[in-house]
């Protein structure tokens, strides 16, 4: 049944991000053809399209995540979706799952509008392109990395932080879109929903920030390994990149908890209108 | 045999009590009418009844089991709203349904579709609203569930418009399930009952057998005249 489910959230959920998408490959095959053309502001205006469309993507994805949830579960459509012979919590992993494709493949699609902007700008190389190169590479800072397995140690550490961080936005816009739909607040779900995200967000940037600061667990990204160090963060000399363990840690069980009370209130709480 | 047991079923919300020591036991094979006013507590029972509330005290048992994904397995549920998103077009609803439930006809609802002049191709939301329901009533006949619970089905419909539904329903259900029908449009449907369950201000008032109430030389509409006569 987890199959199924996830397969009609991911059909219902394709309806607010595939037009986004769509403008994305068309705007690179624009950009594409530009190089065909000596028209400088053709490149110029399709690498700024693109990037935009990327940027948007990300938006419409984190935006698309909200209404889909609260259009399946809180809307009319709930009556269908809580009608179905599935357990709670299988419809919420369906959900989460679907969400964290969603909001990945988003940021994919940004880091990738870059690169297609980075090695356009590249093949151009001259007046405002040399300066797009420029910027994307972060003024050389992506060269200053000494070997192959840093990046890939940077990359995995970026994606177990990118997970964590993923992983708690849905959670807090779960919860919230529940609690927000509990009779307690639905006379102002909004206003009421808002302060719920507000006052969780807070908890988990307060505590995470004082776990880190009074527990200096420190996971590290090396010049050509990863190691945990027992050092506050921006004290571990060589390291490119770390985060406080403790603090993260706190984020992602926080974020889990949030999770399973949200199919509590599901389960037991929920009034549809 | 039961296919529904409610017993000392109390709902509120906040202070305001709607359903008050509610005892009810129906059983497999029957039609119901589950009559009352707007308001009384229709919705809230059916709700109850379908999973979809679950913050309340007493007993409810349907095929013996408390409502969860099994009983959702064996009710067919028509809500008194659409409840199909706009995008869907009718062959994505049946595949929907087609996928979650076992008892599903698939080939049954793609002819139904099709007889009661229905694109299959055409999104739900360039629909209308009679449209809609006519699918979303398809649907659901085209379940063979052991529970029927239908919310109003004829609400809003024109005389004609009534007629249909109640034939369809009556020409679909699965012969051996049970049917319960929320409405407050007595005269159309008198005729398919044989047990009525009658809720005022939250309280069963009625739970009679349609000949019972025969043999006393009414009909069930002057019954309900009678009983929600303040209502009027």
């Amino acid at each position: 049944m987890l199959g199924k489910l996830i397969k009609h959230e991911l059909r219902h959920s394709a309806r607010y991000t595939m037009s986004i998408y769509t403008a994305v490959i068309v705007i690179s095959a624009v950009m594409g053809l530009s190089l065909l053309s000596s028209a400088t502001w053709l490149g110029v205006m399709s690498c700024f399209a693109l990037y935009a469309a990327g940027f948007i993507a990300v938006i419409i994805t984190l935006v698309s995540v909200i209404k889909s949830f609260y259009d399946t579960l809180f809307g009319r459509q709930g009556y269908l979706t809580l009608t179905l012979p599935v357990k709670c919590s299988n419809l919420l992993i369906s959900k989460v799952i679907v969400s964290f494709i969603w909001i990945l493949a988003s940021f994919a699609l940004m880091a990738l509008t870059l690169v297609m902007i980075f090695f356009y700008a590249k093949e151009r190389s001259s007046g405002y392109f040399s300066m797009m190169s420029d910027a994307i590479s972060l003024s050389g800072i992506l060269e200053l990395l000494p070997s192959a397995s840093a990046v890939i140690s940077l990359l995995i550490a970026a994606a177990i932080w990118a997970v964590i961080t993923i992983f708690a936005y849905v959670s807090f816009v779960y919860f919230t879109v529940t609690v927000a739909n509990t009779r307690a607040l639905q006379s102002h779900p909004k206003i009421l929903g808002g302060l719920v995200f507000l006052g969780i967000f807070s908890i988990n940037n307060t505590v995470g920030n004082l776990l880190t600061q009074y527990i200096p667990l420190t996971f590290n990204v090396g010049s050509d390994s990863v190691y945990f160090a027992f050092e506050q963060m921006g004290r571990v000399n060589d390291a490119l990149l770390s985060y406080g363990v403790a603090g993260t840690a706190f984020s992602g069980l926080f974020a889990f908890g949030l999770l399973w009370l949200t199919g509590y209130i599901l389960e037991h709480k929920v009034n549809l209108k | 045999m039961s296919i529904i047991h409610v017993s000392s079923l109390k709902k509120s919300y906040g202070r305001k009590l709607v359903l008050d020591d509610i005892n009810f036991e129906i059983a497999e094979g029957s039609v119901v009418g589950l009559l009352g006013p707007n308001g009384c507590g229709k919705t809230t029972l059916i709700k109850i009844l379908t999973g979809l509330i679950k913050d309340h005290t007493g007993t409810v048992r349907i095929d013996n089991e408390e409502p969860g994904p099994y009983t959702k397995g064996i009710v067919a549920f028509l809500p008194d709203k659409s409840y199909l998103p706009d995008w869907m077009k009718p062959k994505d609803a049946i595949g929907y349904f087609s996928d979650f439930y076992a008892d599903f006809d698939k080939e049954k609802a793609e002819k139904m579709v099709r007889d009661f002049g229905l694109d299959e191709n055409q999104r739900l939301k360039t629909m209308s609203k009679g449209q809609q329901e006519k699918l979303n009533l398809i649907l659901v006949m085209c379940r063979r569930a052991k529970l029927y619970i239908l919310d109003e089905p004829l609400g809003g419909l024109d005389p004609a418009a009534r007629s249909f539904v109640l034939d369809l329903i009556m020409n679909n259900y699965a012969k051996d399930s049970t049917v319960l029908i929320s409405t407050h449009l007595i005269g159309d449907v008198e005729r398919i009952f044989n047990r009525v369950l009658m809720i005022s201000g939250g309280k069963l008032i009625v739970n009679s057998h349609v000949d019972e109430i025969r043999e006393k030389g009414k009909s069930v509409e002057e019954v309900f005249k009678e009983v929600f006569s303040y209502a009027w």
